[in-house]
């Protein structure tokens, strides 16, 4: 068990530093796309390229980000009857749901994209927008993302498992949803207090 | 097996609400439900054994999808204003404009609610933000506690109908419609709701006095030094700036571009109006002239940020400059730059904001993808066809059909959230209301103002939830009167939801009987812009993509894909011709367009 807990603790630190960095992306595409209209308006061009470009930093986003999003336990859930159940039965469905759920679906979606990936790689194929961009570094988003999702999941699994062994904690924190809210809240809270 | 055969799609969608409500992640159950009947259809001989294939270009289809991409945009420019201090400004200038009447915090809290609303697409902050400003004055000078939080929840939620909404962009990519066609149509709706809000304050104001008290003259900050409230300077100084408007228009920009389309008029002249009123105040205030009141002047300053962001994403995609993504992206950059003016902006609010943002548009594309995977098999055992058969066939046409919906989305509202009714309801009723005649961006609208009760019910609803974690537990001594002052107990904040989720009710009930609410996008019909030209590539000018392709190949004796689910057109390799096509458009539009 030791051994897994340590594979899973390394997952989880690999997905937090991908998670961090990728998340990046969201400020360069903001500034890409607001780019892209201003030029357009005020230069009257524009640039297929960069219009793509905008499209493949959002999909790196949300495909290298995944695993993260796990990690952090935000991938939205319906837990009006099963919120009830207790801390053990909850575990018990996430990890049967990762097994036949998440890790299936995963594994797929890895089989069924690779050759895609490989196709539009060694033709070399490009966006038939004219200026467009080559079309292979989107489509090998696809396989890397879903892998760093399995990994994830993988250690989510090693991590419920131990719990349910009594070999470590609960790695949901199940009171913590609307921590964020809290946050913002509470800085509100003394931005006001500030000002008086 | 046969009766697993001829049920197959009705058994489905049974396991599928199985799935869901085991509380495992809705993307990952939704794809395990579309993989797990895909499979035991290819068994039956249902559905080709290589029905699978499709998933790539599904997903590409979803990576693809620019509309899409303004999930993040309006994310993070709402992450960004929630800290910027903007909001609480308002508040409490907006606060003590109308304070002295009688239910005026209450018309002040709707009217933020509505601005702040046209600013953003976000509901948390502004309930956050009106629970800690406007809630402790509310209660200090004795307003009722139901109405006081009632009031504050529901202007919160107004950010869900107003454009420009995060609701209204994936309601338009799931019904296969332009984000500024549904924007257009979600305008006055979204006006009419917030003018019922201040319609039962003015009734509580008349009937029940004693629930909305006016500030006591001590309350009022900023007064003149003769003691004045200074409030005509600021009618004054409307009118003035109004007027300003009008003559822009008139002997100005009419003349000059004699064409020019009505949105196009009306965003301007209100430009030049607000840069008008801006230059008086700060004239004023230079030159120490005291024309105006201080009042006047603090209203101008609060108004002129949140009024520069709705130009730079509302203004920006009605004028036809950017595209609603684009726009999106707009008022982000927009953002940043106003929280670095007030030097709000750090490094770590950037990575606060990015990080929150990059999960957010994760968890939200992944339950699209696994609605795409569930959809595939669903269309392929025709479950389509199995919904129009059970919709269809309702009693009363449209308004039959439209009220058993919308029961049913206001019933579901209580257990599903926003993007899953959009991602698995929405694509499966979006094809019978097309059929029944059902204008799709008045069904959009009618659906988004349906669901933004889902905010508003005891005892889930979200804006309670927030407005909860920031309204008063326990007793407390009011900093300003030294009164000992009750809290605001969950039963109250339930109860004060009540009649405004009615208005919401009467609201789609208003909305359904007269369409022509939203219908009022067409107007602007024939001279399209360029936001318009490039939204409706996916759907309607793209030739079949190559999921549905594929699709129609593996279908068994050749299924029909018209009712596919209208999202994953875009951007697929062969789109070519359309993308072409588009960007033909967009330059004469650009050219054509002044």
């Amino acid at each position: 068990m030791h051994a897994f807990l340590k594979v899973s603790r390394l997952i989880d630190r690999m997905s937090e530093f991908l998670g961090r960095w990728v998340a990046w992306l969201v400020l360069a595409a903001v500034l890409l796309s607001a780019g892209n209209a201003i030029v357009r308006k005020v230069f009257n061009t524009s640039s297929n390229a960069m219009l793509e470009l905008q499209w493949y930093f959002f999909s790196a986003i949300f495909l290298l980000c995944a695993g993260y999003t796990l990690l952090r336990n935000e991938h939205v859930r319906i837990d009006v009857v099963t919120g009830r159940f207790s801390a053990r039965t909850q575990t018990w469905i996430d990890v049967l749901g990762t097994i036949f759920f998440l890790i299936p679906i995963v594994c797929i979606f890895i089989y069924l994209s690779w050759p895609v990936f490989v196709r539009t790689y060694t033709h070399g194929e490009i966006s038939t927008n004219a200026g467009g961009l080559l079309i292979w570094p989107a489509r090998v988003l696809v396989p890397i993302g879903f892998t760093f999702l399995l990994l994830q999941g993988i250690s989510e699994l090693i991590k419920r498992i131990a719990f349910l062994a009594g070999a470590g904690p609960d790695p949901v924190a199940r009171h913590d949803v609307h921590a964020a809210e809290k946050e913002l809240a509470e800085e509100i809270r003394r931005m006001a207090e500030e000002k008086k | 097996m046969e009766f697993i055969a001829a049920n197959m799609a009705p058994i489905m969608f049974a396991s599928l609400v199985i799935f869901l409500l085991l509380g495992y992640p809705v993307a990952f159950a939704l794809a395990a439900n579309g993989i797990f009947f895909g499979l035991i259809g290819i068994e039956l001989g249902l559905l080709e054994p290589s029905l699978f294939q499709a998933l790539p270009e599904r997903l590409w289809g979803v990576m693809s999808n620019d509309t899409l991409l303004a999930v993040p945009f309006f994310t993070f420019m709402g992450l960004i204003l929630e800290r910027s201090g903007m909001a609480e400004d308002l508040l409490d200038t907006i606060g003590q404009l109308f304070g002295p009447l009688r239910g005026g915090l209450a018309f002040a809290v709707i009217f933020v609610g509505a601005l702040l609303a046209a600013t953003t697409g976000v509901v948390a902050a502004s309930v956050i933000s009106m629970g800690l400003i406007s809630l402790p004055i509310m209660l200090r000078y004795g307003y009722d506690r139901r109405m006081a939080s009632g009031v504050i929840a529901a202007s919160g939620t107004l950010a869900q109908i107003i454009p420009p909404s995060l609701v209204l962009i994936i309601m338009a990519d799931q019904l296969g419609k332009s984000v500024g066609d549904m924007y257009a149509g979600a305008f006055i709706p979204g006006i009419v709701l917030a003018s019922l809000y201040a319609l039962y304050t003015i009734g509580v104001a008349m009937f029940k006095p004693a629930w909305c008290p006016a500030l006591p003259p001590e309350a009022r900050k900023l007064r003149e030094p003769s003691g004045s409230s200074g409030a005509p300077s600021v009618g004054v100084l409307f009118s003035f700036a109004t007027a300003f408007a009008i003559l822009f228009d008139r002997f100005y920009y009419v003349p000059k571009y004699p064409e020019a389309m009505l949105d196009e008029r009306l965003v301007l002249a209100a430009g030049a109006g607000a840069v008008f009123a801006l230059a008086a105040a700060l004239i004023n205030r230079t030159l120490k002239l005291g024309l105006l009141s201080k009042l006047a002047e603090q209203v101008v300053f609060v108004l002129i940020p949140p009024l520069g962001l709705i130009f730079l994403v509302l203004g920006t995609i009605f004028l036809g400059w950017a595209t609603p993504t684009e726009g999106g992206a707009m008022g982000a950059a927009g953002a940043l730059l106003m929280a670095v003016a007030r030097r709000r902006l750090s490094i770590k609010l950037m990575r606060q904001a990015m990080d929150t943002t990059a999960k957010l548009s994760t968890f939200v594309v992944f339950i699209l993808i696994g609605a795409r995977v569930f959809s595939l098999t669903f269309y392929g055992v025709d479950g389509h066809k199995w919904v129009e058969h059970l919709l269809l066939d309702l009693p009363g046409g449209q308004v039959g059909f439209l009220i058993v919906v919308n029961i049913l989305v206001f019933l579901l509202a209580f257990f599903l959230d926003f993007f899953e009714l959009a991602f698995i309801v929405v694509p499966l009723l979006g094809p019978v209301a097309e059929k029944l005649g059902i204008d799709l961006i008045w069904f959009g609208v009618l659906l988004g103002v349906n669901m933004q009760t889902s905010f508003m019910h005891p005892p889930f609803g979200f804006a309670l939830f927030y407005l909860r974690s920031v309204a008063p537990v326990r007793e407390y001594i009011d900093k300003i009167t030294q009164k000992r002052t009750a809290p605001v107990t969950t039963g109250q904040i339930y109860w004060g939801a009540i009649p405004f989720v009615c208005i919401q009710l009467v609201m789609v009930a208003l909305l359904i009987a007269f369409p022509q609410m939203s219908l009022v996008y067409k107007s602007g019909q024939p001279e399209l812009d360029t936001s318009k030209v490039k939204i409706e590539l996916p759907t309607d000018q793209a030739p079949p993509d190559t999921a549905d392709d594929i699709l129609k190949d593996l279908q068994k004796g050749g299924g029909e894909t018209k009712g596919e689910a209208p999202t994953d057109a875009p951007g697929s390799d062969k789109g070519k011709s359309a993308e072409d096509k588009a960007a033909e458009d967009i330059e004469k539009a650009l050219k054509g367009g002044k």
